[in-house]
């Protein structure tokens, strides 16, 4: 953009002009009460009073064992749903891409068809599937693969791998969307000239495809990653309050317990925010600066 | 041209945010209009329509709304409101009685006192007056009893070989595990169906024999032998395949009224959910609550649940409010008994009101139950052994804390109840900060 | 670029995949629909083939719980945010990206971070706010914090990074302010882009849960989402009129995508390079 002048002050003013309504709301509606909710995390809550405490929430954050645990299913969720999901995904793609191009058009929305259920209703229907007395135990048990039902969601190792599956078949579609749309960007004349330098498809794909898709692997690593910290929807209705004996307890969960639920400590649940953005954030930090690094290459 | 453009954007956005505050600030109370939150529509809503329908009549420029919000949002919701000052409040809601010491003593100024409004207590049941009393000031009005039976089903009784009139009788649990081993043993239903994710058939044995969960102090003492006991049996019914297993509140009210359980413990406003189904009729009978053997103090008699009306004092409308629940709640006249008297036929909601238990259907056989039993007779004479609990503020969190390392001691992961109960101990002082 | 040659083992296990893939996909749809039509007790029992029930259990959707109001509702306010929201998003979008400098690089830079706030920090502050002027129980609580979305900004900009500087500059040596050029120039070229936006604002405002469900106090405000969370907390579950529910609230954003999908993939397009 050319400096002269006031024709580029003119057009500064513009640039600023469109994006202000955004600033509006974004002062408003984020930064305001993220400010106002410092005031809460150093004060400890007690219905309609409260008393400063200063650093008292983390000091208590530091011996709460569940939040911890919390913490740690949100990692759990994190290493084995985001890799099995982007492979899934990743798969999904490369086959409606490059191996069948038949109905591809139908098999793309047929795969991004869970995307469009809200979280409350998806949550619903696979609690009533995976209940004791419900439709996956009613089929093993008629088809004898079982002779008693599986309490599903009374067992803690069930419950995660509910979670875990109902994630899976939530997600996968819309990544593999993403990846669909960035193998078709990848120019084919890249590949002829790789064909005829003879190398092989497994070395194409390694060599060729996978770089160039890491930006859209980077983007759909680093948006999982954050969903899959603020994770409430499901342990919430699947799970019932990240049952069971806090199995599938999240920290999202644990948050809006504390500040809803338990005691209505508002304070506690604002420290125990902070600490999920700070997570979060370093997560998302660590992921750009390693994949997006290796993209450059 | 361009300043014109961007005056027009600013003139629309405002327009629009005009136009909606316009469309949606029509909810500003009207003059007389009660809004009041309950939850299940079938029983406490139903309750409060037959008590709108008594002061219509005398008060026709009345207007009710009714809100239905299911009961595990109804405290979030009043929580959230309470922090914003009072906005969005209803003017009356029903709150279960466990939770009531936790907002007297978390927002003290926000809810009225009725007792200051002329309303007399004697004439409720004492053990419901006692969680909504602070000093000298009394706050709800008590609903609905929560007095508990065993809960049998005559015919699967009669299948194992064993006459039901036989066990129409105060028991002690070991009689009532026996009984579960033979009805297991004949028929394959387990004795009770229990909601596993839940603490009330705990609290309910617990509460039997007159034990608490919290010492006078307020602080947190489950190391009694009334729960150690409770916790024993409960694992000894669970070992012995007596418990059906259902996750959540709805699993298990069908796992009871399909056949896939031969009974269970539970209270009177359960009369509405087993009537529901009408191939019910003629099998169930209830009978006391089985006694805790080896605990002083232990009866026959437990409460598990109950709710009461509270009026926010900031209410737009509560003079109103108290007027109403005065008169049809709180008054003996005939309109009044007759109320009480209907919504225990129609639901089975049993309030505490004690002149309301000279009403007919309180005594009236009931043809749905095996033998006409007198259910409500039954339910009304237990209810008057019930032995207080104290709640605290923290109840909700202990609630938690035991139900989920009873849990964990059913599948095995605890060995011994002393491990349990310090599992559950950790788990309160943990996550209430104590 | 085909790989394999037809009818290969390799082939066929693609083929397979992708079957299994779409039945996994399909099946709660299918369940649903066929929920709708059964009795309470046999939706959960796994009966396969559709009942009798339909007009019964929709009856039930329709007065026990006032189905046609929710859906009204939802439907208002996710049109509302919709509506608001493209405006101010790809305004936004379009000046970080074609009017590019330092201070509003570092701008946007602060709205990316926040992306990761989980919402639960800022509910309490939020509410207290709407509770302040008023505005609580109304749509506006729901629709205004829900009108700038840094993902919606962040996508745009992407599209317009794709549109081509020089025919903003030709407009310009024509005399045409920058508003006229952004709506009569830029935009209509850009539908794709302004599609896909108003496809993902609108799902996520329709499925939205948590703040609606803090902010809505009476029952004529309730949304979808809400109303069915309700049921499924009921005393009894009404399990046939809430896959009707469930049914109902999905099929809106089925039709949006289905018959929006080429502009929503374009977009996805423009936005992924």
């Amino acid at each position: 953009m050319n400096k002269r002048g006031s024709y580029y002050r003119y057009l500064n003013r513009f640039g600023w002009l469109c994006i202000t309504p955004a600033i509006v709301f974004f002062l408003i509606f984020m930064a305001y009460p993220i400010l106002s909710s410092l005031y809460y995390m150093t004060r400890k809550w007690k219905g309609a009073s409260n008393t400063f405490v200063g650093l008292g929430n983390f000091v208590r954050m530091s011996g709460d064992s569940f939040f911890w645990q919390a913490v740690g299913h949100n990692f759990i969720y994190m290493a084995i749903q985001i890799p099995l999901m982007i492979l899934l995904a990743l798969l999904l793609a490369v086959i409606l891409n490059q191996g069948i191009k038949r109905l591809r058009g139908a098999f793309r929305t047929v795969f991004f068809l869970p995307c469009v259920t809200s979280l409350v209703a998806y949550s619903v229907l696979f609690r009533i599937l995976f209940q004791t007395n419900g439709l996956l135990n009613n089929l093993l048990i008629n088809s004898h693969i079982l002779s008693e039902p599986i309490a599903y969601l009374a067992n803690p190792f069930w419950a995660n791998v509910t979670i875990i599956l109902a994630l899976t078949w939530r997600w996968t579609g819309y990544n593999m969307v993403f990846f669909l749309v960035g193998l078709q960007n990848i120019d084919t004349e890249i590949y002829e000239a790789a064909e005829v330098d003879g190398a092989s498809k497994a070395r194409q794909f390694f060599r060729i495809t996978m770089p160039l898709l890491l930006p859209v692997i980077l983007f759909s690593a680093v948006t999982s990653t954050s969903g899959t910290m603020q994770l409430f929807d499901e342990p919430n209705i699947l799970t019932t309050m990240g049952g069971p004996a806090n199995a599938t307890m999240t920290a999202s969960l644990y948050i809006y317990r504390q500040a809803f639920v338990t005691n209505s400590d508002f304070g506690y649940a604002t420290a125990l925010s902070y600490v999920v953005v700070l997570i979060s954030g370093i997560f998302a930090y660590i992921q750009i600066r390693f994949l997006g690094n290796r993209g450059e290459k | 041209m361009k300043k014109g453009f961007k005056i027009a954007l600013a003139l629309l956005v405002v327009a629009a945010f005009v136009c909606i505050g316009v469309t949606s600030c029509s909810n500003k109370p009207k003059p007389s209009k009660v809004t009041i939150w309950c939850w299940d529509p079938n029983f406490n809503g139903y309750s409060m329509k037959a008590a709108e329908a008594v002061y219509v009549k005398t008060h026709p420029e009345v207007t009710f709304d009714i809100v239905d919000i299911p009961n595990d949002q109804i405290e979030p919701k009043i929580e959230a409101a309470l922090q914003a000052n009072g906005a969005g409040l209803p003017d009356i809601a029903l709150v279960q009685d466990f939770s009531i010491e936790k907002f007297l003593q978390n927002y003290p100024k926000a809810f009225a006192d009725l007792k200051a409004a002329g309303i007399d207590y004697s004439k409720f049941a004492p053990y419901k007056v006692g969680p909504m009393t602070v000093g000298k000031s009394i706050y709800g009005i008590p609903f609905d009893t929560g007095s508990t039976g065993l809960w049998l089903r005559a015919d699967y009784i009669k299948k194992a070989g064993l006459k039901p009139e036989d066990y129409q009788k105060p028991m002690t649990w070991a009689q009532v595990i026996k009984l579960g081993e033979i009805v297991k043993a004949k028929t394959g239903k387990p004795l009770f169906a229990y909601e596993s994710d839940s603490f009330d058939t705990l609290r309910i044995m617990v509460q039997s024999s007159g034990g608490q969960f919290f010492n006078d102090k307020g602080e947190l003492d489950i190391n009694s032998d009334a729960v150690k006991k409770s916790l024993v049996i409960l694992k000894e019914l669970n070992d012995k395949g007596l418990l059906f297993m259902a996750e959540g509140w709805s699993n298990w009210v069908n796992a009871l009224n399909n056949d896939q359980s031969a009974g269970f413990l539970d209270a009177i406003w359960m009369v509405g959910t087993v009537k529901s189904k009408p191939e019910n009729k003629g099998k169930w009978m209830v009978v006391p609550t089985p006694l805790l053997e080896g605990v002083p103090g232990a009866a026959n008699a437990s409460n598990n649940g109950g709710s009461s009306w509270f009026v926010f004092d900031k209410a737009a409308n509560k003079k109103v409010a108290i007027d109403f629940l005065k008169s049809v709640w709180a008054s003996d006249s005939p309109d009044s008994l007759a109320f009480y008297n209907d919504i225990l036929k129609a639901c089975g909601a049993m309030g505490t009101f004690l002149p309301s238990q000279s009403q007919p259907n309180y005594t009236a056989q009931d043809d749905f139950f095996y033998g006409n039993q007198a259910v409500f007779k039954d339910f009304s004479s237990w209810m008057a052994k019930v032995p207080t609990l104290k709640y605290t503020a923290n109840y909700n969190s202990m609630r938690t804390a035991v139900y989920n390392a009873t849990l964990l001691f059913f599948q095995g992961k605890y060995k011994t109840v002393d491990e349990t109960l310090a599992a559950a101990s950790k788990e309160y002082k943990q996550t209430t900060g104590q | 670029m085909n790989v394999v040659r037809k009818f290969s083992a390799a082939r066929l296990l693609m083929w397979l995949i992708l079957i299994i893939g779409a039945v996994l996909s399909l099946f709660p749809f299918f369940w649903m629909t066929i929920g709708m039509t059964l009795n309470p007790n046999d939706v959960i029992r796994g009966v396969i083939k559709p009942g009798s029930e339909l007009s019964l259990n929709w009856t039930k959707a329709t007065t026990n719980y006032n189905l046609g109001l929710f859906f009204m509702n939802s439907m208002k306010i996710a049109l509302l945010t919709v509506f608001f929201g493209v405006i101010v998003n790809s305004l936004a979008a379009y000046g970080f990206e074609k009017y590019k400098s330092k201070a509003r690089e570092r701008v946007f830079g602060i709205l990316l971070l926040t992306m990761i706030i989980p919402s639960i920090a800022v509910v309490i502050p939020m509410f207290k706010m709407f509770s302040f002027f008023s505005l609580l129980n109304t749509p506006s609580a729901i629709i205004l914090p829900s009108i700038m979305s840094v993902f919606i900004i962040f996508f745009m900009r992407q599209n317009f990074s794709m549109f081509p500087s020089e025919i903003m500059e030709a407009a310009r040596v024509d005399g045409a302010g920058e508003m006229v050029t952004f709506v009569r120039i830029v935009s209509p070229s850009m539908k794709a882009s302004f599609a896909s936006a108003a496809i993902y604002m609108f799902l996520g405002q329709w499925n939205s849960y948590l703040w609606p469900l803090m902010t809505i106090m009476s029952d004529t405000g309730k949304t979808l989402p809400i109303a069915m969370a309700s049921m499924m907390s009921a005393y009894t579950i009404e399990y046939g009129a809430l896959m009707i529910i469930v049914c109902i609230s999905v099929i809106p954003v089925l039709i949006l995508f289905l018959t929006m999908q080429k502009q929503f993939v374009a977009g996805l397009l423009g936005s992924v390079k």
